[in-house]
């Protein structure tokens, strides 16, 4: 990671990077020589209308997706050239996911959701059952343990998956429209989550958002139109 | 590794096509399970009618009593045969039998239809010679009578053949009744032993018998016993360990209803094995978004194969418990069916054992794994990024 004057190393770094897609033999570039540095411990909110590239760009950083051209580095970690086997390790260590519609496994409870990640950081079980307790009370659900996706509100099963996110304690995380499905209210709630998230656990946030009330919690906001920033 | 409680309860959720698919791998296992069980059941009836100690002489080539034919006068000079053992009255322990097929018309059956019988034409010692077979009801016949014993696998099954009853041994020669015995489960429970006489005369067998069956003094003077029988090459015999002759005898009618089994379920196999993986392609269409999820949190393309094949293999193991605890019902049955190498129709049981049941779990789960590895390799190769889709 970079050193830069403030003392706050860059955690991603992306130079010149693209991205294109085929359709058949239409091309179509997503995203066009982007250069684009965020810092440890920011949180950064990327807005745009559809199809501007900003889910590509969260893919890309997220370690979902490689690009076709340019350099990204993630966590001190060169991705564009990293193997797919790799990439999966990669987003174990240093990924926390946030998705709009939760994607909680239904048939687990709350706190089997959020020991997954650490079933690949072997880890003894009961090691494992404490630190889900642990990711569960930080998000205030530590009396919704045993309950299923299905008996929890929107809200809760986003917490749940903030708790999922940040269990294995990872640098980043990133959240593809973590209030899109929600009211105003829980809305508000997972955006105060996040925030704590950002400041008291010095989280990397990287969030994706159509709502300029949740872009707004974000100290800084990336505008993509076109697969290029927007100025 | 992805938790195993992930895809039980999975299995779980969809309960009708789980049922479904688990039912039609309990068909497969339950007609594996049950032709191994039979094939075993005739193996162990047939085998049980022999003896370690006990040898057999037949017609060099004939492949079994009923077309072996030797000399009344030779049976002395077997009986003479080094290795023969000597009962309390220092005679040989052995006799010549004689051994016919007749039909019988068969009690709740068809009216008129007719099965096959054997008749062994027995010594008075023959209770000494196969001293597993014991009477359980009547008495044993008086020597020079038209009076004959039937084994309980018969009983009471044909017409004229019950205790007290006459039945016709061939036509105007009306034999009775007097005595059932068993004799441990053996083919011999399907037998009618008359007096060696009484069959010679009556089939017109005079001066010859079938075999000939002796007590060896020990199983290892069987050796020492064939190389004395079969050292006259006029009287062209051979001798075989007993429980070896029934063993060869067992091999047709066992292997025929193995491998009819092996064929149906191999074609109902494949039935099942599409049921399965048309099941494991609906549930990893289902759970794409799931399946995106863990690939997305960083579990590997063989952590979703293995997880996948192993639902799958659960699924066809529960649907393998279920026809094997269905195919065990069995074991309180009994079935008469045609011994190919006699033509006499034979009473068995399915004889479950562990071997055999083990197997047909393992070929059930087999078809799980085999039906489930397509579908899995199709959900390890979903994109993580179907995760982020809405």
């Amino acid at each position: 990671m970079s050193e830069t004057t403030n003392g706050k190393s860059d955690i991603i770094a992306l130079n010149k990077v693209g991205k294109t897609f085929w359709r058949g033999k239409e091309r179509l570039d997503v995203l066009q020589e982007l250069d684009l540095t965020m810092k440890e411990g920011s949180f950064e909110a990327l807005m745009g209308p559809s199809g501007s590239g900003k889910s590509t760009l969260l893919n890309l950083i997220a370690g979902l997706d490689v690009p076709s051209s340019g350099s990204l580095r993630v966590a001190g970690v060169e991705l564009s050239q990293m193997s797919e086997g790799d990439r999966a390790g990669f987003r174990a260590a240093n990924i926390g996911f946030v998705f709009q519609t939760y994607n909680l496994l239904p048939v687990l409870t709350a706190l089997e959701n959020v020991e997954l990640p650490l079933l690949l950081a072997k880890l003894p079980a009961a090691e494992r059952r404490k630190r889900a307790q642990t990711a569960l009370k930080v998000v205030g659900l530590e009396d919704r343990m045993s309950h299923y996706p299905r008996q929890l509100s929107g809200g809760q099963e986003q917490r749940v998956t903030i708790a999922r996110a940040i269990v294995s304690d990872p640098k980043i995380i990133v959240a593809d429209e973590p209030t899109g499905d929600l009211d105003r209210h829980a809305a508000n709630e997972i955006l105060n989550l996040l925030g704590k998230l950002n400041t008291e656990f010095n989280k990397t946030i990287v969030m994706v958002t159509h709502d300029p009330a949740a872009a707004e919690r974000a100290s800084i906001c990336h505008r993509l139109d076109k697969g290029a920033l927007a100025l | 590794m992805i938790p195993i409680s992930y895809n039980v309860r999975s299995l779980l959720v969809r309960k009708t096509t789980t049922l479904a698919t688990a039912g039609g791998i309990a068909l497969v296992v339950f007609v594996l399970a049950a032709a191994l069980m039979l094939s075993s059941g005739v193996k162990k009836t047939l085998v049980a009618g022999g003896r370690d100690d006990n040898a057999i002489v037949l017609r060099k080539g004939s492949g079994n009593e009923l077309s072996s034919s030797i000399e009344s006068n030779t049976v002395s000079l077997i009986l003479a045969a080094p290795g023969v053992k000597k009962d309390d009255t220092g005679a040989p322990l052995g006799s010549g039998e004689v051994i016919v097929v007749i039909a019988q018309e068969k009690l709740g059956a068809k009216p008129g239809q007719v099965s096959n019988i054997l008749v062994r034409g027995v010594a008075e010692n023959v209770l000494k010679l196969r001293p597993e077979a014991r009477l359980v009801a009547g008495r044993s016949p008086k020597p020079g009578t038209d009076e004959c014993l039937i084994g309980k696998g018969i009983a009471g099954n044909f017409r004229g053949m019950s205790l007290g009853e006459k039945f016709e041994l061939k036509k105007n020669r009306p034999v009775e009744v007097v005595g059932v015995f068993e004799a441990g489960g053996s083919s011999f429970e399907s037998e009618v032993w008359v007096n060696v006489e009484t069959a010679r005369t009556s089939f017109g067998r005079e001066g010859l018998v079938s075999s000939v069956t002796v007590r060896l003094e020990s199983p290892a003077k069987l050796d020492a016993f064939k190389a004395n029988v079969s050292t006259d090459k006029q009287l062209q015999l051979e001798a075989k360990r007993e429980t070896t002759y029934y063993e060869e005898q067992s091999q047709g009618t066992a292997l025929f209803i193995a491998g009819m089994g092996w064929v149906v379920s191999v074609f109902c196999a494949f039935g099942a094995m599409l049921g399965a993986m048309n099941t494991m392609f609906a549930a990893v269409a289902q759970r794409k978004r799931e399946v995106g999820t863990l690939r997305a949190l960083g579990f590997s393309k063989f952590s979703i194969l293995s997880s996948f094949v192993l639902e799958s293999t659960v699924l066809a193991v529960v649907g393998g418990l279920i026809g094997l605890g269905a195919s065990l019902l069995l074991s309180f049955a009994r079935v008469s069916m045609m011994n190919f190498a006699t033509w006499q129709e034979v009473s068995f049981s399915f004889s479950p054992t562990p071997r055999l049941l083990i197997g047909s779990l393992v070929a059930g789960a087999l078809m799980g794994i085999l039906g489930g590895f397509l579908p899995a390799l199709k959900a390890a190769r979903t994109s993580p990024i179907e995760a982020m889709r809405g």
